[in-house]
């Protein structure tokens, strides 16, 4: 059987969140892999969301924001950009693999790119695998 | 003593859209197992009225103090089901919505995998729901007086009927006169009243009013603030081009945004020879001689062959995909009028599909048809090539047409080709986009809040569209627009305050380390520093919701209200379940 990964999305709401109804009212198919938590925008997500959802068993994680220069809070996507790299640093010390955290911009007219997203994100993470975060967390509790 | 959590949990079979592809009883029977749920039913159109009165009746009955509706986007409905909540009695902000249609049944073809993706969300709104707060909705005051951007038809239109109320209106255009695109057209299909006469009226009545102070010359730079209390900032260049430019600002309740289209570039469409053959000419080109009553080639003579060619930047995989809606009767506009200026003419009118919609359109069309007109079919992406002709051939110009109804190459002659060039946004729509911070599709056309329901509406409250700037349309659609604008401005206006919602940041004092940190990040400096407390503080009524300073505090201090820390774990919980 085909490992299907879990993925927590996290999308802005007057873009990504707006793309993505749009995907649906185009009727775009695509993996079914992705569950969306709407955020107003994607400067609100704190870098723990991310960390709970890992440490929660999600096996990516993805961010959808507005293209940079087209923020409905006109730049809180670059703050966004800024924390990111900070982010995936840590995470790439804990070993948590490149692919698993995703940041993409979708704009409120691109269904067609948010099914990508999701499409291409759902591959990737499929080939890597489970993520280990939950599991090895079990196990440190347990050592304790 | 905390209140008991009672929670209904009500899933939409939104007829057959949710239900042929989630399993809605599958759903309903896991939701009754989490916990704080007391009531879970399943139900045909939830948004439909007996659907909200069930919910109404649950609450009052079972004593609920939590609703979720899983159904459509929360962007569709979430108005529709807080209001219900409020009518049970309940405060509104205790709903909360699972979008498992849009980004479930819609996208999605198994009905397992389906069904098990709408359980997780619906599970993730249960538990975030139990984490929800009561909120108040704000009540602001609505500035009466407004911003009209572009003095066009549509502009003028929305500006008399706001002025006639009593509003005062600042109507401002970067043109030294009003008219837009209008002013470049002579006749209009499908009576043939003349855009002039129409123009005349609005115009004189505009410069005339009491109300509407017009600003030509000028660009509205910046705008600032929410709906019903905005900041406008106009800078209008000097009427003898010399001298400083003046810049005023001005308080005003809500924008309308009639900016209007441009034409498609036709030179772009190579096959056409615009450019370099120069009796090829653009339908505004060709509305000019009209209007100055010269129906003739550039070497003056009176054309004996006129073809007319459709789509041009239209319905195209090259250029725009859309339809620009007024070609094909402005194309059949043109035939007639050439016909009376030059009854000696032939004229070929090459189109891809006849598109003669609107009120009194086909009746036109019968009309043209009728009229000796040559019709010639031509397939989408298989455009006439128009080239120039040998001295032999008695004519200027010839055609090149696969003629998809007789299925042969034919070729036609000519003297003047009118290229029916379609619409596009302009080219600096997205500068416009960004200044009063609304959203563009694909084609740069400026999207609306909901394309059938909330035609003028944008996703930023107290900006609206109308007219040429939404979408390619004619005269009667843009006036429609402009003049439904106007009506919901003034409905507001009419109830004096103005509800926004309740959702903000709020800033705990006990927990702030006064750092600053959140002041500068704020984008809409709606944080203060108080200097004595040494604490800072979020200003409510200028704060939008977006939650960069919450998510950047390094205190915790800052709570993003209904987006709080606790309710999104709870989230993530709950899809993860």
């Amino acid at each position: 059987m085909t490992f299907e990964p879990k993925i927590v999305g996290f999308l802005c709401n007057w873009c990504s969140y707006t793309g993505a109804d749009l995907a649906g009212t185009s009727r775009i198919h695509y993996a079914p892999n992705v569950s969306v938590i709407r955020v107003m925008c994607s400067a609100r997500i704190d870098p723990t969301f991310v960390l709970k959802a890992l440490m929660d068993g999600a096996d990516g994680v993805l961010i959808c924001g507005c293209h940079p220069g087209d923020c409905h809070y006109s730049e809180g996507n670059y703050k966004m950009m800024r924390r990111f790299p900070l982010l995936k640093k840590l995470l790439a010390d804990y070993g948590i693999e490149d692919d698993r955290v995703r940041l993409e911009w979708v704009s409120a007219s691109e269904g067609q790119r948010f099914a990508d997203v999701v499409n291409d994100m759902t591959e990737r993470v499929r080939a890597l695998g489970p993520s280990p975060v939950k599991a090895d967390l079990a196990t440190d509790m347990a050592e304790r | 003593m905390e209140e008991q959590l009672r929670i209904g949990v009500y899933v939409c079979n939104c007829g057959t859209n949710i239900a042929k592809i989630v399993d809605c009883d599958a759903v309903i029977e896991h939701c009754s197992t989490l916990p704080g749920v007391v009531v879970a039913r399943p139900y045909k159109y939830m948004c439909s009225n007996p659907g909200q009165q069930m919910i109404v009746e649950d609450i009052k009955e079972q004593k609920l103090n939590r609703v979720v509706v899983a159904a459509c986007s929360p962007r569709m409905h979430e108005p529709t089901f807080r209001k219900a909540l409020q009518t049970a009695g309940i405060n509104p902000y205790f709903l909360e919505m699972a979008n498992i249609r849009e980004q479930c049944s819609w996208v999605h073809d198994d009905p397992a995998v389906a069904t098990a993706k709408a359980r997780g969300l619906v599970t993730a709104a249960t538990l975030r729901v139990a984490a929800h707060e009561p909120l108040e909705r704000r009540s602001v005051d609505m500035c009466k007086d407004l911003l009209v951007i572009g003095g066009g038809i549509t502009g003028m239109t929305a500006a008399l009927d706001l002025a006639d109320a009593g509003s005062k209106v600042y109507l401002v255009d970067r043109d030294d006169h009003l008219g837009g695109n209008v002013a470049r057209i002579d006749l209009t299909a499908p009576y043939l009243d003349s855009a002039r006469d129409m123009l005349t009226e609005r115009m004189t009545r505009t410069v005339e009013h009491a109300n509407i102070e017009l600003l030509l010359n000028s660009e509205v730079e910046k705008v600032e603030g929410f709906v019903g209390n905005f900041k406008a900032t106009i800078t209008g260049r000097p009427d003898d081009g010399k001298g400083e430019p003046a810049t005023q600002t001005v308080d005003v309740g809500s924008v309308v945004v009639c900016t209007g289209f441009q034409e498609f570039d036709a030179g772009r469409a190579t096959n056409y020879g615009y450019g370099k053959l120069p009796n090829v000419v653009t339908s505004f080109e060709f509305e000019k001689m009209l209007t100055e009553g010269r129906v003739e080639t550039k070497e003056g003579k009176i054309p004996e062959y006129v073809a007319i060619v459709h789509c041009v930047g239209s319905r195209s995989t090259e250029f725009h995909p859309y339809c620009s809606r007024v070609c094909c009767v402005t194309a059949l506009k043109y035939a007639q009028e050439v016909k009376s200026a030059i009854p000696t003419a032939y004229v070929s009118d090459i189109y891809v599909d006849m598109h003669a919609f609107g009120k009194g359109h086909e009746d036109f069309y019968r009309r043209g048809s009728e009229a000796k007109t040559l019709f010639l079919m031509y397939a989408k992406n298989d455009s006439p090539v128009i080239r120039k002709a040998d001295p032999k051939d008695d004519c200027e110009m010839l055609i090149e047409v696969n003629e998809t109804l007789s299925g042969e190459a034919i070729e036609i002659p000519a003297d003047m080709v009118v290229l029916m060039v379609g619409m596009e946004a302009r080219a600096d729509s997205g500068d416009m986009a960004h200044l009063v911070n609304i959203s563009r599709d694909k084609d740069g056309w400026f999207i609306e809040s909901h394309p059938k329901l909330d035609p003028v509406a944008t996703t930023t409250d107290g900006i609206y569209i109308a007219g040429g700037c939404q979408a390619p349309k004619d005269i009667p659609d843009s006036v429609a627009q402009a003049r439904a604008a106007a009506a919901r401005i003034l409905g507001r206006i009419a109830k004096g305050k103005l509800e926004i919602d309740a959702v903000y940041a709020v800033i705990d004092e006990d927990f702030c380390s006064g750092c600053r940190m959140c002041n500068e990040l704020c984008p809409y400096s709606a944080i203060e520093y108080d200097d004595e407390k040494k604490r800072s503080n979020v200003i409510s009524a200028l704060c939008k919701a977006c939650g960069a300073c919450v998510a950047a505090c390094p205190s915790g201090a800052i709570k993003a209200l209904h987006f709080t820390d606790q309710q999104i774990f709870a989230e993530i919980e709950g899809v993860l379940a």
